[in-house]
């Protein structure tokens, strides 16, 4: 016994700063977010406790409702476009010759920060920008267009702005996935005469299914947290119609000091892309699930 | 065995010690001072200055996003790391601060700067809070207008010294496919023109209004908006969602005519345009012509001291020398603007001239509504003004959503 709490001892001496770092950078932030979320505060001086009036405030602000609108939208629009642009690009490259080199143009935007990919879009699409230079030139409707100032097609633009970037990695996974798939089944499918859609609908759509879950859990939980691309193209404006609930959350703490607020909105934030993850993701592990769904059974059972 | 592990565990906590050491020693020597900043001037240059001076350096530290910057500056506070000078805003930032004792009073070294004639009392004012001084200022800009003198050249055009002028002369310019005026929505340049129209129309309702005594959607701002408004309907200003910066606008003779404070005069430097022969400055005339006064709208560049900082000291000393005639100069001849200090000199000949006219007791300063509105009515403002320029229409609806979040604001302060 002496023996086993020298080496606990020990054990502890080593996981002990690792441990430390965890509490002092994760949990104690978080918990302390949670209770600035209760309060009213400045960031000078003492935080004063208001109780829940943050929250109720929050859902009666339209603005903030129409923030969790564009929110949403960003989920939709980046399950859409980048994933379904990804899938579309590895199946379509998927065992061709330099296939490789077919991705890379793709892949490469994936190397730029948000905030890159935000000027660089602001200045083709700021009023009489590249675009829309380019829509006159070519006598193509739209170039009277205002992409970044009225709403919803500002929010449209950046989400298909975000997936210029993001196509890349989706396609990269994909692939991955792809590669993963045992061949034996594809080719015991084209015996008996699938090909085409009816092959990948039928059997490379249902043995992607672990990738897809990633992807999508990924994609999901990026776009719930969408700030740097909208925050410099169009600081959530004009007049608030583009902003996204990482915008509200940094507006009211940084430039309203509400940090009561900012923590509210960060609370509600996490709360709904944990929900959301952990909904998603005990769907798709249980429906990958080959044995009966029994809501009794433990998972390890389950896995067994 | 034993003995390694021991060793190993000795070793983990002496490393966890030296981290914890390590954040909290101050890294600068003791005549280099840290300084915090969300300005992009080129302070290191500056520092060779005081260097040669008064034998003390600076030692900066440049923050891009004035957001985060802030963020910082209070953070600080709560900790050992405040540095031992900083650039802040004036308004009700400064009084923020202030409420709660963070920065050191600087009663002293005003007093004495004001007996040696280094200052005048109306730039104290924006130093003043409870009948005591906190900060002491860099820079201190008036708000000109900034405009093209090649464009005004090719078009035979005259600098305007009345409202009327200045409508007649943008009418000109839009009749020769150029923008007469800049303007820009979003944070922080939505406010500009609503300043300029509400000031410029009745400064005491602009000061009313930053103190929570006037309404937005009182009648009087509601005709404002309404000049706002035609002025737009004909043409007068830019693009306000143009990402492309007013300096690049201008150079390319693009727009004729920028409102901007003196500082902005080492951003045209930037682009290359020249004081004197690509442009000049004249002073914002009244909207209003019966107004007796002419508002120029006053911006100022605080340097405070933290009161628990380890170089209170060293601060408030370098702050007093900043001040003093030797440095403003210095200052005024690397930024090109005009120094506040009347016995220092002018950079440039345009701000020589300026500086003579505003010493005329006609022109009457005001704060600019960036540092004059609470934090909450600011960002609100510039949300609405930015919907307004974006789509013109019927001002009262932007001036509610003002006056919704101003209402909150002073029911609680």
């Amino acid at each position: 016994m002496p023996a086993r709490t020298a080496r606990q001892r020990d054990a502890w001496a080593f996981m002990g700063p690792g441990v430390a770092v965890v509490l002092l950078a994760l949990y104690i932030p978080v918990l302390y977010t949670v209770y600035l979320s209760f309060t009213e505060y400045d960031g000078l001086g003492d935080p004063t406790w208001i109780g829940v009036d943050n929250y109720v405030e929050m859902f009666h602000d339209p603005a903030i409702l129409l923030s969790i609108v564009n929110t949403l939208a960003w989920v939709l629009g980046t399950l859409i476009v980048p994933v379904g642009l990804g899938l579309l690009v590895a199946y379509l490259a998927y065992g061709l010759r330099g296939a490789a080199w077919l991705r890379v143009p793709f892949l490469i935007p994936y190397a730029l920060s948000g905030v890159a990919v935000g000027v660089i879009f602001s200045f083709v699409l700021q009023n009489g920008g590249a675009l829309s230079q380019a829509l006159a030139f070519l006598n193509l409707p739209g170039s009277e267009l205002r992409w970044l100032q009225d709403a919803p097609l500002n929010t449209i633009v950046m989400i298909l702005a975000a997936s210029w970037q993001g196509v890349g990695v989706n396609a990269l996974l994909f692939t991955v996935g792809l590669q993963s798939i045992p061949k034996e089944p594809l080719e015991a499918a084209r015996v008996d005469g699938a090909g085409g859609f009816r092959l990948f609908a039928s059997m490379v759509w249902p043995l992607l299914r672990p990738t897809t879950t990633i992807v999508v859990g990924l994609s999901i939980v990026n776009s719930l947290k969408t700030f740097d691309i909208v925050q410099s193209m169009t600081q959530g404006g004009p007049n608030r119609v583009s902003e996204t609930l990482g915008v509200t959350m940094y507006r009211e703490t940084f430039l309203n000091n509400e940090y009561g607020m900012g923590s509210a909105v960060a609370i509600f934030l996490t709360v709904i892309t944990v929900a959301a993850s952990l909904i998603y993701l005990r769907r798709q592990l249980s429906l990958g699930d080959a044995a009966p769904k029994t809501d009794a059974a433990p998972k390890g059972a389950r896995r067994a | 065995m034993k003995l390694s592990r021991k060793a190993a565990t000795g070793a983990a906590a002496l490393i966890i010690v030296a981290s914890v050491a390590g954040c909290s020693s101050p890294s600068a020597s003791s005549n280099e001072l840290t300084f915090v900043t969300d300005k992009s001037w080129d302070f290191e240059k500056f520092s060779a200055v005081s260097k040669d001076d008064m034998d003390v350096a600076l030692d900066p530290a440049y923050y891009a996003d004035v957001n985060a910057f802030q963020a910082f500056i209070k953070q600080s506070f709560r900790s050992n790391k405040a540095p031992g000078l900083f650039t802040w805003h004036t308004g009700s930032s400064l009084e923020d601060l202030v409420a709660e004792g963070l920065v050191a009073e600087t009663t002293e070294i005003w007093d004495k700067a004001i007996a040696d004639g280094n200052i005048s009392e109306s730039v104290k004012d924006l130093y003043t809070i409870d009948g005591a001084q906190y900060c002491t200022p860099i820079s201190v800009d008036n708000w000109v207008m900034y405009y093209d003198k090649r464009t005004f050249a090719d078009l035979g055009l005259e600098v305007p010294t009345t409202w009327d002028e200045m409508m007649t002369t943008a009418d000109t310019l839009v009749d020769a496919g150029v923008a007469p005026f800049w303007n820009s929505g979003g944070n922080p340049w939505a406010f500009v023109w609503f300043q300029i129209l509400t000031a410029g129309t009745d400064v005491d309702l602009y000061n009313a209004l930053i103190a929570g005594e006037a309404k937005f959607t009182d009648p009087e701002i509601v005709e404002v908006m309404n000049i706002w408004l035609d002025m737009k309907e004909n043409g007068y200003f830019t693009d306000p969602g143009s990402k492309t910066p007013a300096e690049t606008q201008i150079k390319d003779q693009e727009v004729a005519m920028i409102p901007f404070g003196t500082w902005y005069s080492s951003t045209l430097d930037t682009v290359g345009l020249e004081s004197g022969t690509d442009w000049g400055v004249f002073p914002i005339p009244n909207v209003n012509p019966e107004q007796e006064t002419i508002p120029v709208a006053i911006e100022t560049a605080p340097a405070c001291v933290p009161e628990k900082s380890a170089q209170r000291d060293l601060g408030l000393e370098y702050s007093e020398w900043w001040m003093g005639t030797t440095a403003q100069t210095a200052w005024s001849e690397q930024q090109g603007n005009l120094p506040f200090n009347p016995n220092a000199t002018a950079g440039t000949e345009e701000f020589q001239k300026i500086g003579q006219e505003y010493a005329d007791p006609k022109y009457e300063f005001y704060l600019r509504y960036y540092e004059a509105a609470p934090a909450p009515i600011l960002t609100a403002s510039l949300d609405e003004f930015t919907g307004f320029m974006t789509n013109p229409g019927d001002p009262m609806p932007f001036l509610e959503g003002i006056q919704r979040v101003a209402d909150e604001y002073w029911s609680e302060n």
